[in-house]
């Protein structure tokens, strides 16, 4: 199995759930992090990191500031809102059922 | 909610977009440095990471459209976007965008402007709470010949059916008179008298004070209204004038209060409301006008049928009056109001809607011969990948925009067109001065707009899906059957829609020619008139009123330029009834079974030399003299109406007559016919049936009828009329200061105030029907001069195959020809079958009228050729060469 891109509508909760492990990152690094944890089974197309990036702050989950990365250079840092905190622990929650129930419905034998 | 603080956020970032755009580049090149950065660490060159990092990063510029579309509104962004390139497109066409804005800036603020008034006047007339209740009393006899439109009744009905009627909630009555009110200034001005019932049947209160109190104490001063103009105008607003005591009349009278500036009851012209009581003993006074208000669920019928049944029984308390005669024709107050101007204001506004079809037609032609032009744009948009609605942003943005300017354009006409209307209006309009164009109105404007913007933005929209536009055949210069067939139906609508508005326009035009070439029975020309009021306070019996007006008609009649002068109740068309009728009886003749089947006659008290004066030729006889005035004797001149009504073919003069309150001590008064003059209009200007009228000497002895307190001066002149209003109203304040002049105006100007409504519709009408025609014209030419450049090169190849340029003259328009006939067909069709809608406007014609529709035809017709002449001559100078070697 090659690559492949990152599924609609997953993506939101990746991010929110770096920013919650790694704290304040930049995105490059958030891309890294995700591919990284995705056992670089999944490719981040930067075209929809930064427009869902842009989204999450519209919806005030996250918000952006510049700052300084490790290597001396300037970049602009997202870190989750409290709001953002909240949303994680709802969407992980769903996500868990939705696979819950999917998992039940894949493996015939437990019926 | 997320959703909609991420909208919010969206919206605020359509703006400072360029600083926005930059931040977004810098946070990518960060992204794309330390990308770099890791790649070197793992061990590339530095050329190495810098190639593979962008080939990771993928499309730059597709990032940043994702990107900008999710940051903004990306809807939003490509309509400004549409909306500027439109904007740029219609700058480079001025004349398409002028033609297309100017038609809609005029359609638009026609309709929007009538559409105000008619709102106003019409839809929503009646300051009044609950006003679809009120109801006005009107009369007809037919057995007096009395038709409906007599709003008189006697005092005694007035009492019996405020009494007696269940269909109601209360009634009022009330009648006009003028009267002086003295002061530092005499002022002649016009009240109301009457029941103090009028607010309670019109729902008004006061602004300050009271209204008329229900019950007045024996002895106790009369008391008054101010109207709110009066107030302001004489009193200054002062408030303090309520309980205070004017003089009118010579008579003390308490203010009571003020009405509110919107009560106009029951014309703008009152500006006081007097509790005066009515005498009930004179049942030959039909002097009141009745207003009611019906009680819940009661109907018009019902109330109709209730005032049968009432005047039936009043008829054995008073016999031989004639009250068995009466039926009812209540009509609404609305309808009593706006009557025939609502009529007038329906069919200008429904001219208004053929104006913005006239122009919508054009409009939409000039959007397809816009489109076709554009065929090759479009298709290279389709090949580029736009799909139906970017083709569809094309044209809506810029009908959009077209339609913004027009409706902006067209809202400013609209403010300057309600003043026009507002001023020009018949003075008798109802709330006339309160008409302002308002939200309503300007939404109805916005309306028009959206739906302007929709048609015209679709109709090339439908063409382009319909054909099948591509890039091949774009560049052909053929036109395609389809195309030709829509222009010229709009074309030939055009045509049909203006003859309608010229045809009606034409039938006005004539009837209001017929009715200015009437023969009125009297010369308005070079005519003064003017009212005079005697006080009973100062002039309390006959005697003093006869050498009240007798010094006051020597003193006019000799001031320098007045040829002669004389007196009389009413003059001609003063618009308020018969001002003084009563039932005829004439001598000899046997004693009638039923007293109800007498003619009305309207009783016309005059002094010496009044036909000369009013130049009214007698027909037979002679006129009054100033010897009959001195002598008090009983003769009459009759008009023709009443000599046909009584005499049929008998000559009438030494015949005797007279009206049933000519009596002196119980018996019979009668007066001697000696002259017959023509009929003379009496309320109106164009009556079906005049009324028969007898003059007699205005001081002719004993108890006249009817009263002559308050008597109507007429000045024959060798000098503009107008000029001596001064020396006269100086000479009448020499001989008593407390007299005021009332209705100072010439003959003519009665006569043209008469005339006012019709020319009113009139000349909107024919300004609509020109509008249209203009229009109409501009559109011929404009479809014509496009075909012709459509087929420039087909008949270049016509003149180069030997065609003679005549020939190709008269293809070009027959062709044009067909179309414009087309259109005249459908034209007259239409206006054969709306000829009802216009009837009851005309006068003295039919609305089929043959000669206007000949006119208007041919006038069209020839016009319509003219336009399409012109661009067949520029066909028939093509150059073969120049067009063949364009293809």
């Amino acid at each position: 199995m090659g690559k492949t891109d990152v599924w609609q509508g997953t993506l939101a909760l990746m991010i929110l759930k770096t920013l919650e492990t790694l704290g304040p990152q930049h995105g490059y690094g958030i891309a890294r992090r995700i591919e990284q944890t995705s056992g670089h089974k999944l490719l981040v197309n930067y075209g929809t990191l930064y427009p869902a990036l842009l989204k999450l702050e519209q919806e005030g989950y996250i918000k952006s500031s510049w700052g300084v990365s490790d290597n001396n250079r300037k970049a602009k840092f997202y870190q989750l809102t409290r709001a953002g905190k909240k949303q994680v622990e709802r969407e992980a929650r769903e996500w868990n059922e939705t696979t819950a129930i999917l998992a039940r419905f894949l493996s015939p034998d437990e019926a | 909610m997320r959703p909609l603080r991420g909208w919010v956020r969206r919206f605020a970032a359509l703006f400072r977009r360029t600083r926005r755009d930059g931040e977004f580049s810098a946070e990518l090149d960060a992204h794309l440095r330390a990308h770099i950065d890791d790649n070197v660490r793992a061990g590339m060159t530095v050329e190495q990471a810098r190639r593979h990092a962008l080939i990771t990063l993928g499309g730059l510029d597709m990032t940043k459209e994702t990107y900008r579309d999710q940051r903004g509104i990306p809807a939003f962004e490509r309509w400004t976007r549409e909306l500027r390139h439109a904007s740029g497109r219609l700058r480079r066409s001025p004349g398409f965008t002028s033609a297309a804005v100017l038609s809609l800036a005029l359609a638009i603020g026609a309709n929007a402007s009538v559409f105000t008034v008619v709102e106003r006047v019409v839809i929503n007339p009646l300051p009044y709470p609950a006003s679809d209740r009120l109801v006005m009393l009107d009369f007809s006899m037919p057995s007096r010949n009395i038709p409906s439109g007599f709003n008189s009744m006697t005092a005694r009905e007035y009492f019996f059916y405020a009494d007696h009627a269940r269909t109601i909630d209360s009634l009022a009555a009330y009648r006009w008179e003028d009267r002086t009110l003295t002061g530092e200034t005499a002022e002649r001005i016009r009240i109301a008298r009457t029941t103090p019932s009028l607010a309670t049947v019109l729902r008004t209160p006061p602004e300050i004070g009271t209204w008329l109190p229900n019950a007045q104490r024996r002895g106790a001063a009369p008391s008054a209204v101010l109207s709110h103009g009066l107030w302001v105008r004489r009193y200054g607003a002062d408030p303090g004038v309520v309980g205070r005591t004017v003089v009118l009349n010579g008579v003390a009278t308490t203010v009571a209060g003020v009405m509110p500036a919107s009560f106009v009851f029951p014309d703008a012209g009152v500006e006081m409301w007097i509790n005066e009581p009515f005498a009930t003993s004179n049942d030959d006074d039909y002097s009141y006008t009745g207003v009611a208000r019906l009680r819940d669920g009661a109907s018009l019928a019902e109330f109709r049928a209730e005032i049968n049944q009432l005047a039936r029984s009043l008829a054995p308390q008073a016999p031989g009056e004639g009250y068995e005669a009466i039926f009812s024709t209540a009509l609404t107050l609305q309808d009593f109001t706006v009557g025939q101007v609502a009529t007038a204001l329906w069919f200008l506004l429904g001219a208004a809607g053929v104006v913005l079809l006239v122009a919508c037609a054009n409009i939409a032609n000039l959007f397809l011969v816009r489109s076709d032009a554009r065929q090759r744009e479009i298709a290279v948009r389709r090949a580029l990948g736009a799909g139906t609605s970017g083709v569809a942003g094309y044209f809506l943005a810029e009908s959009a925009l077209l339609s913004i300017a027009g409706g902006a354009l067209g809202l400013a006409a609209a403010g300057a067109g309600v003043r026009l209307l507002v001023a020009s209006g018949p003075a008798l309009l109802p709330r006339l001065n309160e008409i302002r164009l308002t939200p309503i109105h300007a939404a109805f404007v916005l309306g028009l707009v959206a739906l302007a913007t929709l048609a015209f933005g679709l109709i090339p929209l439908a063409r382009i899906r319909s054909s099948s536009a591509s890039l091949h055949d774009s560049s052909r210069s053929g036109v395609g059957a389809a195309r030709n067939r829509a222009r010229h139906v709009l074309m030939g609508a055009q045509v049909a829609f203006a003859l309608v508005l010229l045809v009606a326009s034409g039938l006005l035009v004539r009837s209001f020619v017929k009715l200015r070439a009437l023969d009125l029975g009297f010369d308005p020309v070079s005519r003064l008139t003017f009212q005079v009021g005697l006080p009973p306070s100062s002039y309390p019996d006959r005697d003093r009123i006869v050498r009240g007006h007798q010094a006051i008609l020597a003193r006019v009649g000799a001031l320098p330029g007045v040829r002669s002068a004389s007196i009389v109740n009413c003059v001609p068309i003063s618009g308020r009834g018969f001002c003084g009728g009563a039932p005829l009886f004439a001598e000899g003749e046997p004693p009638p079974r039923n007293d109800t089947v007498r003619p009305i006659v309207a009783s016309r008290p005059v002094a010496a030399s009044f036909f000369e004066t009013m130049g009214m030729p007698l027909i037979l006889g002679r006129g009054i003299t100033q010897a009959d005035i001195d002598g008090n004797s009983l003769v009459t001149v009759i008009n023709d109406t009443l000599m046909r009504t009584a005499f049929r073919s008998d000559n009438p003069l030494g015949k005797r007559i007279r009206l049933s309150p000519h009596r002196a001590n119980g018996a019979p008064l009668w007066f001697t016919i000696i002259g017959v003059v023509h009929a003379t209009p009496t309320i109106a200007l164009a009556e079906p049936r005049p009324a028969p009228q007898m003059y007699l000497p205005m001081f002719a002895g004993r108890d006249v009828f009817p009263r002559v307190d308050v008597m109507t001066y007429v000045l024959q002149t060798s000098t503009p009329p107008l000029g001596l209003a001064a020396a006269v109203r100086a000479a009448v304040k020499d001989i008593d200061p407390n007299l005021a002049l009332a209705q100072m105006r010439t003959m003519q100007d009665v006569v043209d105030a008469a005339a006012a409504p019709r020319a009113f519709t009139m000349v909107l009408i024919a300004v609509a029907a020109s509008a249209a025609l203009l229009l109409g014209i501009v559109g011929i030419y404009g479809v014509m001069s496009y075909a012709v450049s459509q087929r420039t090169s087909e008949i270049g190849v016509r003149l180069a195959l030997g065609a003679e340029p005549g020939a190709v003259m008269r293809m070009v328009v027959r062709q044009g020809g067909v179309v414009a006939l087309g259109g005249i067909g459908a034209g007259l069709a239409a206006a054969l079958a709306g000829g009802r809608a216009i009837a009851s406007l005309l006068y003295g014609i039919s609305p089929r009228d043959p000669q206007v529709f000949v006119v208007m035809t041919v006038t069209l017709l020839a016009i319509a050729l003219v336009a399409c002449w012109l661009p067949a001559r520029r066909a028939a100078a093509i150059d073969p060469i120049t067009a063949l070697r364009m293809e």
